[in-house]
């Protein structure tokens, strides 16, 4: 049967034009926006203008600091859910009650984690309360009050919800490992630090890889929520993140112009990161290329 | 893959700038310096055709304030309902907003020029912002100016010689004060604090008993903002100067500016906070006198019936002016603003809207307001022997006698929260001095100037 060459695309139109009205349209618009401000009532062209005042504003680049020391958080989720998913994987005694108990944070509304931990976090909160009954009041520190500590708290609390998707995949890829390979590193005698550095990691090596670069998309442009729950961007603006500097750019100060430019670059990120997985699925070959 | 990827990124970005070159000016934007053009206010010729045939007419209400006025959404229904029944043709739909989205729910339909026919506003800049940026329809030919008269506290909403919308109800912040606490401290309870040092003192005594002096919360920024309006005002004579500061005619670390961080910082360093304060939010603070746990709190006139249904009644729930450290014409004042309603620039029955909210403001409107929600409508037809409580008869006194302006509504958002709300989360984290403050205060004006030339412009022709 023989097809003329213009058919794949007439059958492809209607998914292709959903997507340019759904994704293409909008991201057209936002880089629009970005470049206009109003000027005496009316959208005009400024260019570049409002990048540069984003690069001169200190709260973004306080947010765009935050946003990089989240980024500290990645290694960690990373070891915690391989460790963690090592663990279960060796069938420790009631690993499905474990595994069904690690996962249980992923699935709660972030608003319900944040709200919970506010309340665990106040200077008189829950944790403090213990800390001091048990002698450790000098430990028992104003957590999301301070500015230096309420950033790292937010950190926690992240790291404890979103670690539970990192174990899941990993124990998924372990369970479908075939089990030779264990056997074979037994009989030539490896240790278990060994069979974890030569065979578990190594065949997790591309789930890694994914789950790394979803945390980093997560720490980069996906935490709004958690801030906005627990600590609003302050105190100060030492919890200030890009996401939430773009809902206050839009929705409290009517810049949205300002939003719409940090939303850009926000994208633009997002959008080297997903190729960067895109070329490291790819494999080696892939990274030839680049 | 890549090149495809790379192909597609270039091409979105090179059409949105050619796009972006090519955008014509909106045609919806008002010119900045001055009010914005909208239809004429009188009824659109089809509005008064279908009025005339009794053809019917749908307005859309989208409302906030039963968070802060329990009883208002009974209310609201009650007068939907009466007014449905004497106007027969009308239908009103109303969708109560929560306070996250109140304004970035209309600022979608002001985008897209399409929503509803009456939207709430809080006062002053919150709500000129939306009538600069073509969102709102002035009221002064819809309304008739001996209506208009009876309205309290509306010059919130005035602007180039224009009204830009209608008050509903008070919203006022006593300095509240649980008279239990203050006796068992060996304070008169019958007796007021009148100045400063009074109040520094007072913060001693209740310390003495371990009994918190005043309760707050500022981890959500809110609270700041409402102690840079209740506590700064008081070296100064009109809101005005706060808008000339904002557009640089003046200095916020000019001295009658940077004495609030000092005054603050002073009740901070007197031990008159609760050491929480900065992992609370206002709720949670707000909580804290009415559990008892506190003796005094920056209130809101709205919440006090509420309080006095908690707390057991009103024999506790004392009410007094913030005691006074300045000499400024405000620092006499009563902090009130009126919460409202406008009618939208895009809206087809905007003299139906305004038939509307004036029957919110008929006598018997208002006394059902009062019933319901305990808390003072925005108008002086409202008989004042409705009003029963000898602390809501202060608040009503102080409302119709010495209203003061809520600073909050005439400086920019952004000054508010980045400067007011941040600067006192650093000055009780210890992480900033007042003097450090006034600087921040001033630097957030200077980025918001240079951000914002248009909205300069109009705080410029506002401040006038």
């Amino acid at each position: 049967m023989r097809y003329k060459k213009y058919e794949p695309w007439l059958y492809l139109a209607p998914t292709l034009l959903a997507l340019v009205l759904v994704f293409a349209y909008p991201v057209v618009r936002l880089v629009i926006l970005s470049m206009q401000r109003r000027s005496k009532g009316e959208m005009i062209f400024v260019g570049l203008a409002n990048y540069r005042s984003l690069f001169k504003d200190d709260v973004f680049l306080e947010a765009v600091g935050n946003n990089l020391y989240l980024l500290i958080s990645v290694p960690i989720m990373v070891a915690v859910a391989l460790i963690l998913a090592i663990f279960l994987f060796e069938r420790i005694k009631g690993w499905r009650f474990y595994q069904t108990t690690l996962f249980l944070p992923y699935l709660l509304p972030i608003v319900v984690v944040g709200l919970i931990f506010s309340y665990i976090f106040q200077l008189s909160g829950v944790l403090n309360e213990f800390l001091t009954l048990i002698g450790l009041e000098r430990f028992a520190l104003d957590w999301l009050g301070s500015t230096k500590l309420a950033l790292p708290t937010v950190m926690f609390v992240v790291v404890w919800k979103e670690v539970g998707l990192g174990v899941v995949l990993f124990l998924a890829r372990l369970m479908s490992v075939e089990e030779e390979l264990f056997d074979a590193a037994r009989i030539d005698g490896a240790s278990w630090w060994e069979m974890q550095w030569y065979v578990t990691i190594p065949q997790l090596s591309t789930v890694i890889e994914f789950f790394t670069v979803i945390s980093v998309i997560t720490m980069l442009s996906w935490v709004f929520n958690y801030v906005y729950v627990m600590t609003a961007g302050g105190p100060g603006n030492s919890t200030m993140v890009t996401e939430l500097y773009v809902y206050l750019q839009g929705f409290r100060y009517n810049q949205m112009n300002l939003a719409a430019a940090t939303s850009v670059l926000i994208l633009i990120v997002t959008i080297v990161l997903i190729f960067v997985q895109f070329r490291l699925r790819e494999g080696e070959d892939g990274w030839e290329q680049i | 893959m890549k090149k495809h990827l790379w192909a597609i990124l270039a091409a979105l970005v090179i059409l949105s700038m050619i796009a972006a070159q090519c955008a014509t000016p909106t045609p919806e934007e008002p010119p900045a310096t001055q009010a914005p053009e909208v239809e004429e206010p009188t009824e659109a010729p089809e509005a008064k055709e279908a009025e005339e045939a009794g053809e019917p007419v749908e307005l859309v209400m989208w409302w906030w304030g039963e968070q802060e006025a329990p009883g208002a959404q009974e209310w609201l229904d009650e007068t939907v309902e009466l007014y449905q029944q004497e106007n027969p043709n009308v239908t009103i739909e109303t969708v109560l907003q929560s306070t996250d989205s109140l304004i970035p729910a209309f600022q979608s339909a002001m985008a897209a020029q399409e929503g509803p026919d009456i939207q709430y506003f809080w006062g002053g800049v919150w709500t000129l912002e939306f009538a600069w940026g073509g969102g709102v329809a002035p009221v002064d030919d819809l309304i008739p100016e001996e209506e208009l008269a009876h309205y309290i506290n509306n010059f919130e909403r005035t602007y180039d010689g224009q009204i830009w919308g209608v008050p509903w109800y008070m919203s006022g912040n006593p300095f509240v004060y649980n008279k239990s606490l203050f006796e068992q401290a060996g304070l008169d309870p019958d007796k007021p604090i009148e100045t400063w040092d009074e109040l520094l003192e007072a913060c001693d005594k209740l310390n003495a008993i371990g009994v918190t002096p005043i309760s707050g919360g500022l981890k959500d920024g809110w609270f700041g903002g409402w102690l840079y309006s209740i506590l700064s005002r008081q070296t100064h004579d009109s809101e005005k100067e706060y808008m000339k500061a904002a557009v640089g005619e003046a200095s916020f670390t000019d001295p009658e500016f940077a004495e609030y961080w000092v005054r603050l910082n002073e009740l901070k360093e007197a031990g008159c906070w609760n050491e929480d304060i900065n992992s609370l939010d206002y709720q949670q603070g707000m909580d804290n006198f009415v559990q008892g746990q506190a003796a005094m709190i920056f209130g809101n006139d709205t919440f006090l019936a509420g309080w006095a249904d908690t707390m057991g009644g009103w024999d506790d729930i004392g009410l007094m002016l913030v005691p006074k450290y300045g000499d400024g014409a405000m620092a006499d004042q009563y902090v009130t603003t009126a919460q409202g309603l406008g009618i939208t620039s895009w809206s087809e029955h905007k003299q139906e809207a305004a038939d509307f909210l004036m029957f919110m403001h008929t006598p018997d409107r208002l006394k059902a307001w009062f019933e319901y929600t305990g808390v003072i409508p925005a108008d002086d037809r409202l008989d004042p022997s409705a009003i029963t409580q000898p602390q809501l008869q202060q608040v009503y006194e102080w409302d119709t006698t010495v209203p003061g302006p809520n600073m909050e509504n005439f400086i920019p958002s952004m000054l508010d929260e980045q400067a007011a709300f941040a600067g006192a989360q650093l000055l009780f984290a210890g992480d900033k001095n007042p003097e450090e403050l006034a600087q921040m205060t001033e630097d957030v004006a200077a980025k918001w100037r240079d951000q914002n030339p248009d909205a300069v412009e109009n705080f410029r022709i506002w401040a006038e």
